[in-house]
């Protein structure tokens, strides 16, 4: 487990970002920054390193599509893998997420093992080792 | 006397009643005949999906409290047997310190667990907060709407073109409160994930 990677967690209620980090540091991941909305994101984004992405579709001013869409338009940031953890269940947001770009999708209510499988899932796919 | 006045109240309760009624009445003719029923119907036919995010709403923190609560009786529990432990530690005159330890470890990971739970189960905010956010702009739609229809009804105003507010289709809803229901709607992760998978991502 490379615990080197940098996560950030994107979820407009604090209470979200806050179980999402902390199941990140219980399976070992502690390096781990936070933004409220997609703008946020993308700021931080632009100045800092990060390795994986955990966003939220559901954001003021700008959503988790939006922010999908504008990172991969940006050649230093499209390799990023980003995992939306959303409450949006409905077919269609799923499939859209899917052919934007998403590495994966989980819907809230979520466990902490589907975090883990899916984070270490991706992490494989990507050549974290 | 009481029975005068009992009869004068009644009779009051009716009066009021028969003003509602008819008030009621004029709405409706009125709302006809400015051809508003059609508009706010699409507000109109949000107020029973106001009503199921609201009972969401109640059950989904009633679900969180409830599981909280229990967890909270067993973390309770477990201090308490962890006490005693450390009691019978410090009285302890033979060389069992190893089994205590180890019993005192597993009583440990136990509570460390339940706090996990505990941890997860506040998870209801967010689900409930993007419901009430929901609710919010649908009654914000709705008493705009209303106003809309007060100035154009009220005697000696100038008409004004209605402009419905125009609801995008493809908004964010929230948590999906009618999986069950609805097959646009996953349930669960797996049918997620299957779902991906017959896309190809």
């Amino acid at each position: 487990m490379n615990c080197e990677i940098k996560f950030l967690v994107v979820d407009d209620f604090g209470s979200m970002r806050k179980i999402v980090k902390g199941f990140l540091s219980q399976i070992g991941y502690d390096d781990c920054d936070e933004a409220e909305d997609g703008v946020i994101a993308l700021h931080k984004l632009k100045n800092n390193k990060v390795d994986f992405i955990i966003c939220d579709l559901n954001m003021p001013n700008m959503n988790g599509f939006q922010l999908l869409a504008e990172i991969k338009q940006i050649p230093t940031l499209k390799h990023i893998p980003v995992l939306m953890v959303t409450a949006e269940a409905r077919r269609e947001d799923i499939v859209i997420a899917g052919q934007a770009g998403a590495a994966g999708y989980i819907v809230k209510p979520f466990t902490k093992a589907t975090l883990e499988y899916k984070v270490t899932l991706i992490l494989q796919k990507v050549g974290f080792k | 006397m009481p029975s005068t006045e009992n009869n004068l109240n009644n009779h009051q309760i009716l009066d009021v009643h028969h003003k509602i009624g008819n008030l009621t009445r004029q709405l409706h003719d009125a709302l006809t005949q400015l051809g508003h029923t059609e508009k706010l119907k699409a507000s109109v036919g949000e107020i029973p999906d106001v009503k199921s995010r609201l009972s969401y709403i109640a059950k989904v923190t009633g679900n969180a409290a409830e599981k909280v609560l229990n967890l909270v009786d067993d973390c309770k529990i477990s201090n308490s047997v962890m006490l005693a432990m450390a009691q019978s530690l410090g009285q302890s005159h033979k060389n069992d310190g190893a089994t205590i330890l180890h019993d005192y470890q597993a009583t440990h990971d136990k509570l460390d667990e339940h706090l996990t739970d505990i941890m997860m189960a506040q998870d209801f905010h967010d689900l409930t907060g993007q419901v009430i956010a929901r609710i919010i702009d649908i009654t914000t739609v709705l008493e705009k709407e209303l106003v809309e229809l007060l100035i154009q009804t009220s005697p000696g105003s100038p008409k004004v073109e209605f402009v419905a507010p125009i609801v995008p289709a493809d908004v964010l809803i929230g948590p999906a409160i009618d999986s069950d229901t609805n097959p646009d709607v996953m349930s669960n992760q797996s049918q997620v994930d299957d779902l991906l998978a017959s896309f190809g991502f």
